[in-house]
């Protein structure tokens, strides 16, 4: 342990170069490329242009009042459900754990799609979304609830049940908003088109305010790892740590669901892959699946914009569903 | 022009003269099924919108025993038995009606259990501009309206040749973006809604290659920079980020569809030619003051 230490600094180091730089990367050819190919050098400009107010003209309006706009929404969903999928895997020391478990994925979409087929205002999505979000936490809670532990495996299959009433309500939702079917499909397969500055800036507030605090909670999330008891015999309060985790990562979630709806697999994948570079602890595993994650569905995104499969929630389940059974797989083998 | 429209009514008048259908009939249906109808069917269930339209336009509303939950129109046909939706089909009640034949589309899968249940089904639905003429034509045999299904295709032509004749001579026909749903979705220039907007006068900005019904990429609108916009209202397409520079909003040439021409538009029924005339009153105000 001891030994390995400045190793795996210095690699944590590298890493974060790395993954941020490919965050930038995925930045900078979403930004670029699409239904309309921009040139680097005239991305560049519209920025510039973009910055010092100037007037935006032809490519400069899709550059930036379109495709920024959706590549950072991207960045911001996929970072905000990698956080939340690592700080739920650390918390219930459950592998296979994402912003699914305990239906805070399916809560939020439900909430959210009560907003879109009632026509509330957009800025009543994400609060509508983390309100039902809250009550399917606080239904998954309930039903798990061992005196005044919360066992993962009755935790998770609370959830999973949780989950599938609340989407079984979304889908009956979708079926009697005939009018806007099409539109609430395409928001539960998870879709960042038509993202703009407002959304961002809506959603910005969930995504710092959840992610921070799992961040802040990374240290104690280490100790759990040890297990319960250890940990409690370390000073952490172990039921008020996941209290306070799941409800930040509910915030974080509700966000990200919001506006782009509910896709798959994201806070599953990305926190393995990092574990399997850098290892498991919190305080490197949550920052660097940030980086991923909002790499990995800014190209999804662009993979959705520019082959047929159209929607980014699409992509992500297609890269997702294969590396879920994987895991399964190598589960049962461990 | 009134000439030409009697001599096409004339003469579909005429050739309707010839023959009635001969059954047993065994026709090919949309899903490639051969279905034999032993007589004319006397009590007819239709679960498609537009086939109820046309059965009605064929004169024979009465024969209907049952529609699907979307038909409603004619007035007369809200009031038959409801035999449920596309996603949520109430089988036992189209066996119930003892149907002679039932007029399905061809998604929805209808056809297997109902054949299975001992009921004679049809898959009819026209998605082309040039179907909604050879369906209608096939309805007409399949119900032994074979004349009257080719006056009905001679009235609607009619009733679109009308409306040609007058956006032909539209000194601009402006580019234009369709919006059939939010997400957002729009008409290729071969479906049968992309011919009725070209006949109206606008020019698609959606190019043939995308396909008929393509969820576009937004970016793509922004950089079309269409002069007019349909099936969104103003307010929504302002704010959809970067639209506000589009050309069409500058020039406030943004412009829902109502409910009911929307309605018709969706229909490649009998209402065709109605639903190209409202279109083009949209697109063309000045060609109708």
């Amino acid at each position: 342990m001891q030994a390995a230490a400045p190793r795996r600094g210095l690699g944590v180091g590298l890493g974060t170069l790395l993954l941020a730089a490919l965050l930038l990367a995925a930045v900078v050819l979403g930004t670029g490329l699409g239904s309309v190919t921009i040139p680097p050098g005239e991305v560049l400009g519209a920025l510039w242009r973009g910055v010092t107010r100037q007037a935006l003209e032809g490519n400069d309006v899709i550059v930036w009042q379109i495709r920024l706009p959706r590549v950072v929404m991207g960045a911001l969903v996929g970072a905000s459900l990698s956080v939340c999928g690592g700080a739920f895997q650390g918390v219930f020391r459950n592998p296979l754990a994402d912003p699914y478990l305990l239906g805070v994925a399916s809560g939020s979409a439900l909430g959210a799609t009560v907003a879109i087929v009632a026509g509330w205002p957009r800025g009543l999505i994400p609060v509508s979304a983390l309100l039902t979000a809250l009550v399917a936490v606080a239904c998954t809670l309930s039903l798990a609830r061992e005196g005044r532990r919360f066992p993962p495996t009755r935790l998770i299959l609370a959830g999973v049940v949780v989950g599938s009433v609340l989407s079984a309500a979304t889908t009956a939702l979708i079926l009697r908003g005939e009018d806007r079917a099409r539109q609430v499909l395409a928001y539960t397969l998870g879709d960042l088109g038509f993202s703009g500055w407002r959304d961002v800036l809506t959603v910005l507030p969930y995504a710092g305010l959840g992610c921070g605090a799992l961040l802040l909670l990374a240290r104690a999330l280490d100790t759990l790892q040890l297990g319960e008891l250890t940990a409690r015999s370390l000073g952490v309060p172990v039921e008020r740590l996941r209290l306070i985790a799941v409800i930040a990562a509910s915030l974080a979630t509700a966000g990200a669901v919001a506006y782009v709806g509910v896709i798959g697999f994201v806070g599953l994948i990305v926190p393995h892959m990092i574990r399997l570079a850098f290892g498991p602890g919190h305080r490197t595993l949550l920052p660097l699946s940030a980086l991923l994650g909002g790499a990995l569905l800014v190209g999804a995104d662009l993979l959705a914009r520019t082959t047929p499969l159209s929607q980014v929630g699409i992509v992500t389940t297609l890269l997702g569903g294969p590396f879920f059974l994987w895991l399964l797989r190598k589960e049962r083998h461990d | 022009m009134k000439s030409i429209l009697t001599l096409i009514t004339l003469s579909a008048a005429l050739s309707g003269a010839a023959g009635a259908t001969t059954y047993p009939l065994t026709i090919t249906d949309d899903l490639g099924r051969k279905v034999t109808l032993k007589a004319e069917p006397k009590r007819i269930v239709s679960v498609l919108p537009s086939t109820t339209e046309t059965v009605c336009a064929l004169g024979l509303c009465d024969r209907l025993v049952g529609v699907d939950d979307y038909s409603d129109f004619p007035q007369q046909v809200t009031k038959l038995p409801k035999v449920g939706g596309l996603y949520n089909p109430n089988i036992e009640a189209m066996v119930a009606l003892k149907p002679d034949v039932v007029l399905v589309s061809q998604y929805g899968k209808l056809a297997e259990p109902l054949t299975q249940a001992g009921v004679t089904v049809i898959a009819v639905n026209p998605e082309t501009y040039d179907e909604v003429f050879t369906k209608t034509a096939l309805l007409g045999k399949i119900l032994n309206r074979e004349a009257q299904a080719r006056n009905l295709v001679a009235k609607i032509k009619g009733d679109i040749a009308r409306v040609e004749i007058l956006t032909k001579n539209a000194v601009r026909k402006p580019t234009a973006y369709f919006e059939i749903d939010p997400t957002p979705y729009s008409i290729g220039p071969n479906s049968f809604m992309g011919v009725l907007l070209t006949k109206a006068g606008a020019r698609n900005i959606i190019p043939a290659s995308m396909g008929d019904f393509p969820k576009v990429d937004p970016e793509f609108i922004v950089k079309a920079n269409p002069q007019l916009i349909l099936g969104v209202d103003a307010k929504t397409a302002g704010a959809r980020p970067g639209w506000s520079g589009i050309s069409a909003l500058k020039t406030g040439k943004v412009k829902d569809i109502p409910a009911e021409l929307n309605t018709m538009l969706g229909r490649p029924g009998p209402r065709l030619g109605q639903a190209l005339m409202g279109l083009a009153k949209l697109i063309h105000p000045e060609l109708f003051r």
